[in-house]
């Protein structure tokens, strides 16, 4: 069987876990680092490399090498151009896309601009392409490792990962899709800090309620839960999903160039860099599509990396000491503190508004749980035990408790334990546009996931055959302010005087939080689903022309694999369905539930779908699998049904399942 | 496809069509049910089933969040015995905000506070100090103050009302009663609110 394993993709390390015996473990490589830099660096010959050694080439080759992806995710150029300076690869924004881009900025918040893409040399990738990477090196290492271990089959092809509790419906596809790219299928996109209680509560296995507050490199979660039974149910979280490390290095690199700190770096000091510390100045998109400032006059990039590199340095030392030197200067614990107190307070009001949402006083939290590398500094560990009051947690490793929750997470899936539970909650409210560009909310948030939600809509002039609907994100009252996911139109939606059209449109997340609407006119039930692509997102084929383009899918590979697939989802549906018409009651399912003929039609599309089974022809499975799958339905629905009632009645898990 | 059918919140978690619910017991069927219906426990399932458990446990959250809030759960009650309040779309609804007319009962006490609203805005706009109408923005909000709490305990007498009329199955103009009572209560709780967020408006 292959393997299933959990990964954390952090902005700044990445790590891969797995369980074994019902323990989750961190893959370190064979020197012991359990740590992927999440950087990739693009070499002369056009090879990629990942990991230590493209940390290092950001100080020989700094514009062939990206790192910090994750803060482009699921983002458009538009989004993104007030911090592409700090950046020493180029960022630019798709070409095809750029001009309609322009002329809608100010239509909608954040919808603009196109995907983003990561110039290296002479190549452009997008976010999810140089994610893929990272992850594609994640499962080698893991691979590598289960082969070592002796294991037969040591392919890993199937993962859980983790996201930013706070992130919006794009930047969670844009993961997923990240993943298929790398080749995984990914079977679950969970919050990191929901991951963390996991794997934190796994040998504790007390109820209570627990706040987590995760400081990464990139990105800020606080989410509050309460654990009992097992259950894992998240009652509120907020975030940042621009606040970590990242702008601790940066506002510290800005001191020094701006010769607050030691002498000035070598060269002349390039004043749009330094304007940098300046917050209400916005970059101007200058040339072309370009939208970040790649190399200019001034310190060369890579001296700007050797200079990141000092400054993080300083920052790590002034955990474990009370002073160290930057840039040939003494620099204090103090000073430091000062310094970056601005940015720790702005942890704080997301956590208030969590314990609010939660509808809790901070002295109720039984324990507070620190998650992520920036929690290691002292300030962050003062001014969370001020708040809430009592002296946070710190037994795991910050850097490998979400990898290890996530591997917890896949082995839940895989083996269908039911002893844990993860109830996680939607961060952002769902709405769509309504008239006089007013959001209507569908789904609120921290409402928990799955979830679903619907509203009726009508039409506003005569004879008007088609709606537009407008998907929306956030939880502001106008449109203007909210985060677009998408457009599409219901057509043919038949003529009538205005108000008369019956339009409902229903919202349905599922549990890796993502979000898909159906819209339907009910006079003459003309329908049309969409899963929200985000405006800026990849589309299908784009990514399964990415997979096509990875190293590891030949196209003839490919075609066998997708057969494969499809012969194993159709022996997995057949066996479903005959073990229900196997069910202990199924005689009396049939004679008081079923329709007539309901059965005999179940058992001739199975003899059907056997027949087609080891064609080479895959759509012709496929199509029988679906027949067999919509049949089955109602039969699905009621065997749960009676598992539901045994439940109700108090007899435990165990007894139903056996 | 088959539509699945699903019964109302109270059949759905296993309890009678009442306002009084013991929040531990609720705790422990959605739990219970959720480890029944969560799509983690599917992953390996057909899609027909996924799809069930995916719709199922949908549901399943959306009644639990719908049952555990005391006024969100009489809402629903009023709905599914055919006397919810109309004019408000299901976000408004959501939100608590009510449509514009003014319940009869609450007339005295909406002009009161408008007129007292003007003059706070007047006084605002000739630069008076902040002490002098935050001190009147207080004192209006008392009485309104006031008028929530008696209908938290009139909402709570109905609510045990209700319970004992469902109980002996009660005859129907009994229930209908009640439940027009609850309704009025919760639309005049709506615009109590609305006054306190306006007053709270003019605070700032």
């Amino acid at each position: 069987m292959s393997k299933v394993v959990g990964i954390d993709l952090g902005t700044t390390n990445s790590l891969v876990a797995y369980v074994k015996d019902g323990v989750p473990l961190v893959i370190r490589d064979t020197s012991g680092d359990a740590l992927v830099p999440s950087v990739v660096s693009l070499g002369g010959d056009g090879t990629i490399v990942v990991g230590r050694e493209a940390e290092r080439r950001l100080l020989t080759s700094a514009h062939r090498t990206a790192y910090s992806i994750k803060r482009f995710m699921g983002r458009s150029a538009e989004d993104v151009k007030e911090e592409a300076r700090h950046f020493p690869f180029r960022i630019v924004s798709a070409p095809r896309e750029a001009r309609s881009a322009a002329s809608e900025v100010s239509n909608a918040g954040g919808s603009s601009g196109g995907v983003v893409r990561i110039g290296l040399g002479d190549r452009e990738f997008t976010p999810p392409e140089i994610s893929a990477f990272v992850l594609r090196e994640l499962k080698h290492r893991a691979e590598a490792f289960f082969e070592k271990q002796g294991e037969v089959d040591s392919e890993v092809d199937r993962a859980v990962i983790t996201v930013p509790a706070y992130f919006n419906d794009a930047q969670r596809t844009a993961t997923r899709d990240a993943g298929r790219i790398a080749g995984l299928d990914v079977l679950r996109i969970i919050n990191e800090p929901t991951a963390a209680s996991l794997a934190y509560g796994l040998d504790k296995r007390h109820a209570g309620l627990i706040a987590v507050y995760d400081l990464g490199g990139g990105t800020f979660d606080i989410s509050i839960l309460r654990v009992e039974d097992g259950v894992f149910q998240v009652l509120a979280t907020n975030g940042d999903t621009h606040l970590g490390g990242d702008d601790i290095d940066i506002l510290l690199m800005d001191r020094v160039l701006g010769g607050h700190m030691g002498p000035p770096l070598h060269g002349t000091a390039d004043p749009d860099r330094r304007a940098g510390a300046d917050p209400n100045r916005h970059a101007e998109a200058d040339a072309a599509h370009r939208v970040g400032a790649g190399p200019r006059v001034g310190p060369s990039p890579e001296a700007l990396q050797e200079l990141r590199r000092a400054v993080i340095q300083a920052k790590w030392d002034l955990s474990d000491r009370e002073e160290t030197t930057l840039n040939g200067t003494r620099f204090t614990r103090a000073e430091f503190e000062s310094l970056i107190t601005p940015i720790v307070e702005r942890t704080l009001g997301p956590v208030r508004q969590a314990l609010a949402d939660a509808d809790l006083q901070p002295s109720r939290i039984d324990e507070v749980v620190l998650v992520g590398g920036s929690t290691r500094i002292p300030l962050v560990r003062r001014k969370v035990e001020e708040l809430f009051g009592r002296t946070p947690h710190s037994e795991l490793n910050p850097d490998e408790v979400v990898a290890l929750g996530a591997a917890v997470q896949a082995d839940i899936l895989v083996t269908g334990n039911r002893e844990m539970l993860l109830l996680d909650v939607t961060p952002l409210s769902l709405g769509i546009e309504t008239m006089g560009g007013v959001t209507s909310k569908i789904i609120m948030r921290n409402s928990t996931i799955p979830a679903s939600g619907s509203e009726m809509f009508t039409t506003a002039v005569d004879n008007q055959t088609a709606v537009d609907i407008h998907v929306l994100q956030g939880e502001r009252e106008l449109v203007a302010d909210n985060r677009s996911l998408a457009r599409f139109k219901l057509r043919g939606v038949p003529p009538m005087s205005a108000g008369l059209a019956r339009v409902l449109v229903q919202f349905q997340i599922d549990a890796n939080g993502i979000l898909s609407v159906t819209a339907r006119e009910l006079k003459t039930d003309v329908e049309q689903t969409i899963e929200v692509k985000p405006s800026y997102g990849l589309t299908d084929e784009e990514v399964e022309r990415m997979l096509l383009d990875s190293f590891e899918h030949a196209e003839a590979d490919f075609a066998a694999r997708l057969l494969i697939e499809a012969r194993n989802e159709a022996e997995n549906v057949i066996q479903a369905t005959e073990k229900s018409l196997r069910h202990p009651d199924m005689a009396e399912i049939e004679r008081t539930e079923l329709a007539s003929g309901e059965r005999q039609k179940i058992e001739s599309i199975v003899a059907g779908l056997r027949m087609v089974l080891n064609s080479t022809d895959r759509e012709t499975i496929q199509k029988w699998t679906h027949a067999l799958n919509d049949a089955t339905e109602h039969l699905a629905e009621i065997v749960m049904d009676r598992s539901v009632k045994a439940a109700l009645t108090g007899k435990n898990v165990d007894d139903i399942n056996a | 496809m088959a539509q699945p059918r699903l019964a109302d919140f109270f059949s759905f978690l296993g309890l009678p069509r009442k306002l009084r619910i013991d929040m531990a017991d609720l705790e422990q069927r959605y739990r219970a049910l959720s480890r029944q219906f969560h799509p983690d426990y599917f992953y390996n399932a057909p899609p027909a089933e996924r799809r069930v458990a995916l719709e199922k446990s949908s549901y399943l959250n959306d009644a639990y969040r719908t049952l555990k809030n005391p006024i969100a759960r009489v809402e629903y009650l009023l709905k599914l015995e055919g006397v919810a309040a109309v004019g408000a779309t299901p976000t408004q609804e959501r939100e608590g905000i009510s449509r514009a007319t003014p319940p009869q009962s609450l007339l005295e006490e909406v002009f009161a506070l408008n007129e007292e609203l003007d003059e706070v805005r007047e006084q605002k706009a000739s630069g008076a100090p902040a002490d002098a109408w935050r001190t009147r923005l207080d004192r209006a909000r008392q009485p309104i103050e006031a008028k929530r709490a008696a209908h938290e305990s009139q909402l709570q007498e109905l609510s045990e009302r209700w319970d004992a009329v469902a109980d002996v199955g009660g005859a129907n103009g009994d229930r209908r009663r009640v439940l027009e009572a609850l309704r009025d209560r919760i639309l005049e709780r709506n615009y109590i609110n609305n006054l306190l967020a306006g007053i709270e408006k003019e605070m700032v």
